[in-house]
C-alpha cells in the first residue's frame, strides 16, 4: 500500500497538503508539522508531494 | 447547530463536469455554490485524468469522430452537437491557464480520429495542473466553493423521498468537524462522477484510484425518485496490478503500447486479430480482464515507444508512471501487469441519472451532468463529454432559476435527515467499517465477477440484501473522517443493488457486458435502455427502445451474433 513520509525539518506547517489531499489523509500536529493522520487512506496520487513548495513530503508506492 | 446556507444553484462535485456547470450557471447570473466532499481541483477523476482531452477541431472529418464515438446505443446527433463545444472548451481552458502541449503558440493534438483512442490535446503537466487551472477560472467567475462537505441526502419541497414535488437542496456533514450542513437551493446539479467499489482493500485488486468514488450522487438521486439508466453498461475498470493507479491508456495507447501475456504473446489476436490494439475500447478492456480471469498475466508493453514520447508521457501522466515504475522498474524494459474491477462505471462508460440534453433528471429541480448520468457513454471521450454536459446543464440551470421562488424544505425533513447523518458516530455497539467493506469486496469477486450468470447474480443480490439489512444499520464511525467512509460504502451498496438488478435484466451480451447464460449480441431485441427507479421502497426496472433519431446517420443493423468471447474460447469462464 502507498504511504506518505513527511520530513519534519523541511515542513513549514503551511497546511497546503492538508487542504488538498484528495482522501483527507493529512493533518497538522501540535507542533504545526504535517503528518498522515489516516495513513491507510493514502491512494498514492502524489498530490501532496507536488503541492508541497518545500519538498517536505514523499509518497512511497512500492507495490 | 447546523450550518444553513442558501444559494440559487447548488453544484455537488468538483470535477470537470461540476466545474463547467458552475461556471456557466454563474455566467447566466445565478448565485452558485459548488460543494466538494474533498477539495475542488484535487478531488475525483478529472484531476487524475489520463493526460489527454480528446478534442474535435474545426476542419476535422466529423464522420471519423462519429465512428470513434459510435455504437448502437449512442445518440449520434447529440455526439455531433457536442463536437464543436469540445473545441470551445480547449480554448477556454487555455485562457484559464491549462498547460496544453504546444508547438510554439499552437495547441497540438496526438492520436488519431476514428480509432478507439481519439485525437486529443495533451496536458503538459497532467490532470492535476489542468484542474487547478480550471478551478482558478471557475472561482474567478464568482462561484463560491465549500470543501470537505459530504452531502448525503437531497431535500425536497414535500419532505418526501421519493418526492412528488421538487428537489430544493441537500444536507450532509463536514468531514473534519462533523458539523451538519443544510444547503437550500433553487436548483441542484449532481456531478459526482463514476462509481465503483470504494476505498482500498489491501491485498485485493479492488479499490483503484480515485479510491472514494462511491456513487453518493447517484444513490441520492435514486432515493429522490430520479430514473437511472445504463447501469448495466458501466463497463470494466482497469488498473496496474498491485497499484491503485488509474490505467493511463488515453496517452499510452496512441503512443504505441502493445498488450502481451507472460509469454510475450499478443493476446488480442484471440479477440480482434484484424485491429489488435486499435480494437473497440470496451472490447480491449474486456480482453485484458478476461486474460486475467483465465489466469494469464495481461501486461502493457511500452518497449517500442520512442524515448521522446516516453519523456512526454512521464509529464502528462506522472501518477500512473510513478506507480508503474515503483512496481516494475524501467517501463521501457519491462511490461506492466494490469488487473480489473467490476460492478461500477469508469471514466469511460458513464451510467446514472437519466437526463435530457439540458441536464434535467426526471425530478423537478434536480439536474445532473458528467459520468453520474446516462449521457456520458462515449468510448474515448469521457473528459470532454463531462465538460460539454456540464456546460449545457449549467446554461440551462442558470436560465431556469430566475423564475423559481426561494424554496423552503419542510423543517421535519431537515431535522430527520440531519439527525440520521451523524447516527454512525453515536452508535456504541455496532459493526466496524472494515469487515463490512471486506465482505462486500468478497461478494464482488466471488459472486459477480467478469462473466455474469443469473444464478450468481441472484446469490450476490441475496447476500447484498443481507449486508444492507443486518450490518449497514449497525455501522459505526469513530470520527467525521470515518463517517465519510461509512456513508460512502452505504451509498455504493444502494447503487450496487440497482446495478446488479440491471445486469440481471439485460438478457444479452454486448462488448464488455458478458452474460454466460445469454451469449448473443442481440441488436434485434436489445437496442434499448434499461431504466431503474425506486418506488414504494423497491426497485422497478423496465426497458425502452431508443428513439430512431439517435441512429441518424448510421442505422443499427438488426443482427444477432454470438459474442466474440464465446466464439474463440472453448470455456471463457474456465477460471471460475
Amino acid at each position: 500500500m502507498p504511504r506518505v513520509e513527511v520530513n519534519e525539518q523541511a515542513c513549514t506547517g503551511c497546511g497546503v497538503c492538508v487542504d488538498t489531499c484528495p482522501t483527507d489523509v493529512l493533518r497538522l500536529d501540535p507542533q504545526e508539522k504535517a503528518f498522515p493522520a489516516y495513513p491507510t487512506d493514502c491512494q498514492g496520487c502524489f498530490v501532496c508531494q507536488w503541492d508541497c513548495a518545500y519538498g517536505a513530503i514523499r509518497v512511497l508506492v512500492n507495490g | 447547530m447546523a450550518v444553513r446556507l442558501e444559494t440559487d444553484v447548488l453544484v455537488i462535485g468538483g470535477g470537470i463536469a461540476g466545474a463547467f456547470a458552475a461556471y456557466r450557471a454563474r455566467e447566466a447570473g445565478a448565485r452558485v455554490l459548488l460543494v466538494d466532499r474533498s477539495y475542488f481541483g484535487r478531488s475525483g477523476c478529472s484531476a487524475l485524468a489520463s493526460g489527454v482531452y480528446p478534442a474535435y477541431m474545426p476542419g476535422d472529418d466529423k464522420d471519423a469522430w462519429m465512428r470513434a464515438f459510435g455504437g448502437p446505443l449512442v445518440n449520434q446527433p447529440l455526439v455531433a452537437r457536442s463536437l464543436p463545444v469540445m473545441h470551445e472548451h480547449v480554448l477556454l481552458m487555455d485562457r484559464w491557464g491549462v498547460n496544453w502541449v504546444k508547438e510554439g503558440r499552437k495547441i497540438v493534438r496526438m492520436g488519431a480520429p476514428g480509432r478507439s483512442f481519439a485525437n486529443g490535446v495533451w496536458m503538459a503537466e497532467g490532470g492535476p495542473q489542468m484542474m487547478m487551472a480550471v478551478r482558478s477560472g471557475v472561482v474567478g467567475s464568482g462561484v463560491e466553493v465549500l470543501n470537505r462537505v459530504a452531502l448525503t441526502e437531497l431535500l425536497t419541497s414535500d419532505g418526501r423521498l421519493p418526492t412528488a414535488g421538487r428537489v430544493v437542496g441537500a444536507a450532509g456533514f463536514h468531514t473534519r468537524t462533523g458539523e451538519v450542513h443544510e444547503i437550500v437551493a433553487k436548483a441542484t446539479v449532481v456531478c459526482t462522477g463514476p462509481y465503483k467499489f470504494p476505498y482500498p482493500w489491501p491485498g485485493s485488486t479492488l479499490g483503484y484510484m480515485p479510491v472514494d468514488l462511491s456513487g453518493d450522487g447517484i444513490a441520492m438521486m435514486m432515493r429522490a425518485g430520479a430514473e437511472l439508466s445504463r447501469l448495466e453498461l458501466g463497463g470494466i475498470n482497469l488498473n496496474p496490478d498491485n497499484a491503485l493507479s488509474a490505467p493511463g491508456l488515453e496517452s499510452l495507447m496512441p503512443s504505441g503500447a502493445k498488450w502481451v501475456d507472460q509469454d510475450g504473446r499478443r493476446f488480442l489476436e484471440d479477440y480482434d486479430p484484424k485491429r489488435m490494439e486499435m480494437t473497440q475500447r470496451a472490447l480491449l478492456y474486456f480482453a485484458i480482464a478476461h486474460q486475467k480471469e483465465l489466469g494469464r498475466v495481461p501486461s502493457m508493453d511500452l518497449r517500442e515507444v520512442s524515448p521522446e514520447r516516453m519523456q512526454l508521457i512521464r509529464r502528462v501522466i506522472p501518477i500512473v508512471v510513478n506507480n508503474q515504475e515503483a512496481m516494475v522498474g524501467d517501463l521501457t524494459e519491462t511490461p506492466v501487469p494490469y488487473t480489473y474491477q467490476v460492478a461500477g462505471t469508469s471514466g469511460i462508460f458513464g451510467a446514472g441519472a437519466r437526463v435530457t440534453e439540458r441536464g434535467e433528471t426526471t425530478v423537478p429541480g434536480l439536474y445532473a451532468a458528467g459520468t453520474c448520468t446516462d449521457m456520458t457513454y462515449l468510448p474515448g471521450g469521457n473528459l470532454p463529454f463531462c465538460s460539454v454536459t456540464g456546460d449545457w446543464t449549467g446554461r440551462a440551470v442558470g436560465a431556469a432559476v430566475g423564475s423559481v421562488e426561494p424554496p423552503q424544505p419542510p423543517a421535519e425533513q431537515v431535522e430527520r435527515v440531519t439527525g440520521q447523518v451523524l447516527e454512525p458516530l453515536q452508535r456504541r455497539d455496532g459493526v466496524a467499517f472494515e469487515p463490512v467493506h471486506r465482505r462486500l469486496g468478497e461478494l464482488l469477486m466471488e459472486k459477480v465477477g467478469l462473466v455474469l450468470h443469473a444464478d450468481r447474480l441472484d446469490a450476490a443480490l441475496d447476500e447484498l440484501r443481507d449486508i444492507r439489512e443486518h450490518e449497514v444499520p449497525r455501522l459505526t464511525a469513530g470520527n467525521p473522517h470515518e463517517l465519510a467512509k461509512v456513508w460512502g460504502l452505504t451509498q455504493y451498496m444502494q447503487v450496487l443493488e440497482a446495478t446488479l438488478r440491471a445486469y440481471r435484466y439485460r438478457t444479452e451480451s454486448r462488448v464488455a457486458f458478458i452474460r454466460e447464460d445469454y451469449p448473443i449480441i442481440d441488436n434485434v431485441n436489445w437496442v434499448k435502455m434499461v431504466v431503474v427507479k425506486q418506488e414504494n421502497g423497491a426497485l422497478r426496472l423496465w426497458d425502452e427502445p431508443l428513439p430512431e433519431s439517435w441512429h441518424d446517420p448510421h442505422p443499427v443493423r438488426p443482427t444477432q451474433n454470438l459474442h466474440l468471447v464465446f466464439r474463440n474460447q472453448e470455456a471463457p469462464h474456465a477460471a471460475r
